[in-house]
């Protein structure tokens, strides 16, 4: 317990040390540095890579299994909360009718 | 006697101006406070995470990570990776706080989120002569900063008296998508963003590291490959 305890502290400093130095790397310098254009569009496609990286296992998979059917309630939630996300670009609606698909299909499926 | 008046109203403007964030980012909140509790950290390591982070879609993507015990370097990449769209506003921003004391540009970068982000950006020009501007910055991201502390608070205390059958552990994951589509702003960042789902996929099974990593590095690489094989040779599409 007190291992975890001194590992939550210890991400929470990392992550804060990354939170910060992201966003200060060019307001704090406060000097001309500009962001060469190869740096720049890396910087496009990693945040968006990373977050799919994160969301789709945990829709389509289940213990860690490959799991891409009608059956599997967070796939199908999934991807109805991409849609209600592009239509209404609201948080509370892709989760509200995220949550809402969840439940039907387990309860319809299951 | 002018001057505190000009910034005060350039303040409450930029408070007003955030008022239609917030909606969006109470929910947020309440399901990261839930979520972080839920994955093991303390109230305390909740309450500092949401205030020494501060940055909602990084916390969220961790939390998967530290479920599974991955590695504590992975989880810090993991969030670089997240934030690393900052990198970008911070270069956009540079111009606009150079002329501001150091303490100044620390707390602007500090607070910066990606909501004000894009209504300063809309609204200032870098070359233009508005004194007043980064008090409208620090107006709108003070109430971002308070909604997204409160909210998380009522998450990280709260949640211990929803169902465990509710699920609401999939509601981060929906907070998620819900960040994650409009960064899907053109083609080449689609195909990036796929191809990093697929090898995530694919590599379920790796130990989570190597897996999620290599997920990143392919999103980027067909990323880049699907701009330069879309853009005609005269231009830039």
């Amino acid at each position: 317990m007190l291992d975890e305890t001194w590992f939550g502290w210890a991400l929470i400093a990392g992550m804060g040390v990354v939170a910060f130095f992201t966003r200060a790397v060019f307001v704090l310098p406060g000097s001309h540095l500009r962001l060469p254009p190869t740096a720049e569009r890396v910087l496009r496609y990693a945040p968006a890579a990373a977050l799919m990286a994160i969301v789709v296992p945990d829709l389509a998979s289940t213990h860690g299994a490959v799991s891409i059917s009608i059956e599997n309630p967070r796939l199908v939630a999934g991807l109805v909360a991409f849609a209600l996300a592009a239509a209404t670009r609201s948080i509370l609606a892709t989760i509200a009718g995220g949550m809402l698909v969840l439940t039907l299909v387990r309860l319809f499926a299951g | 006697m002018t001057l505190r008046r000009e910034q005060g109203s350039a303040l409450r403007e930029g408070a007003l101006a955030s008022a239609p964030l917030l909606v969006g980012i109470v929910p947020w909140g309440v399901v990261a406070g839930v979520a972080m509790v839920s994955a093991g950290l303390t109230k305390a390591q909740a309450v500092a995470m949401s205030l020494l982070v501060f940055a909602g879609s990084a916390q969220l993507a961790v939390l998967p990570l530290l479920i599974a015990k991955a590695p504590l370097w992975v989880m810090v990449a993991t969030a670089l990776v997240v934030n690393l769209r900052y990198v970008i506003y911070s270069a956009v921003l540079a111009p606009h706080f150079e002329h501001l004391s150091r303490p100044w540009r620390a707390l602007l970068s500090y607070i910066t989120v990606d909501g004000m982000f894009a209504l300063f950006v809309g609204r200032y020009r870098p070359g233009e002569p508005k004194p007043h501007k980064h008090w409208f910055f620090l107006g709108g991201s003070l109430m971002m900063w308070s909604a997204w502390q409160i909210s998380s608070w009522i998450g990280i205390f709260s949640g211990a008296l929803i169902p465990h059958s509710w699920s609401l552990e999939f509601a981060a994951t929906l907070a998620l998508i819900a960040v994650l589509v409009p960064l899907l702003f053109d083609r080449a960042v689609v195909c990036g963003a796929l191809a990093a789902g697929a090898v995530a996929l694919a590599a379920a099974k790796w130990p989570l590291n190597v897996g999620l990593l290599a997920a990143i590095a392919a999103g980027v690489a067909v990323g880049l490959a699907v701009a330069r094989l879309g853009a005609p040779r005269a231009g830039r599409g």
